[in-house]
């Protein structure tokens, strides 16, 4: 599944380091995400979305 | 790279299990020769060693429930797949060489160090398709 991660984060200025704190999860999970080696689970994703503000669907797109 | 609360409580454990296991296997060594008639005291004192092998596995077991991190469960639960995998092949080919030619047997003992062993070929599987060894 491809995603915005890369791109609303580098709008906010934040390292990979900053989003894993945000989200209280490895820095590893965010690289895994951002370059689609790994789908999160739905809680997972629905708090990505709720720290961006944005609804999932304009986070993770479909293929 | 810093180790989470989940990793930190791993290690411990391991520790305080390792030295046990390493006590009883020396208090086994030391009280039992090798060959001794099989009585409940013997039996007794020479599962010592496994108990603390139980040890291992139930810390294993915490950590993966422990681990909060979706993606490094994943890597860790892939580890024990692929460790498990190569554990069950080994043991299941060679007793078949066993039943069928004169090779060595295989005493049961070494089943879960291949497992252990089976961990560390997990993680360069990992490193190989998700660039990620694990974390533990």
């Amino acid at each position: 599944m491809k995603n915005r991660l890369k791109v609303l984060r580098a709008e906010r200025d934040w390292s990979q380091g900053d989003l894993a704190e945000r989200l209280e999860v490895s820095r590893q999970s965010v690289n895994a995400i951002e370059t689609g080696k790994y789908d999160p689970s739905l809680p997972l994703a629905f708090r990505i979305a709720d720290l961006f503000g944005l609804p999932i669907e304009d986070i993770f797109l479909k293929d | 790279m810093t180790m989470n609360p989940a990793q930190r409580r791993y290690l411990g454990r391991m520790v305080v299990v390792s030295v046990t296991y390493v006590a009883a296997i020396f208090l086994a060594g030391s009280l039992l020769p090798k060959g001794s008639p099989a009585t409940p005291l013997s039996v007794a004192i020479a599962l010592l060693p496994g108990l603390a092998v139980f040890g291992f596995i139930w810390a294993i077991g915490r950590y993966f429930s422990e681990l909060t991190d979706e993606y490094l469960r994943l890597l860790e639960i892939r580890k024990a797949l692929v460790a498990t995998a190569l554990a069950l092949g080994v043991a299941s080919s060679w007793g078949i060489l066993e039943i069928y030619t004169d090779v060595p047997r295989l005493p049961v003992f070494w089943v879960f160090p291949i497992w252990c062993f089976g961990l560390g070929v997990g993680a360069a599987v990992n490193k190989l398709t998700f660039g990620d060894g694990g974390c533990a």
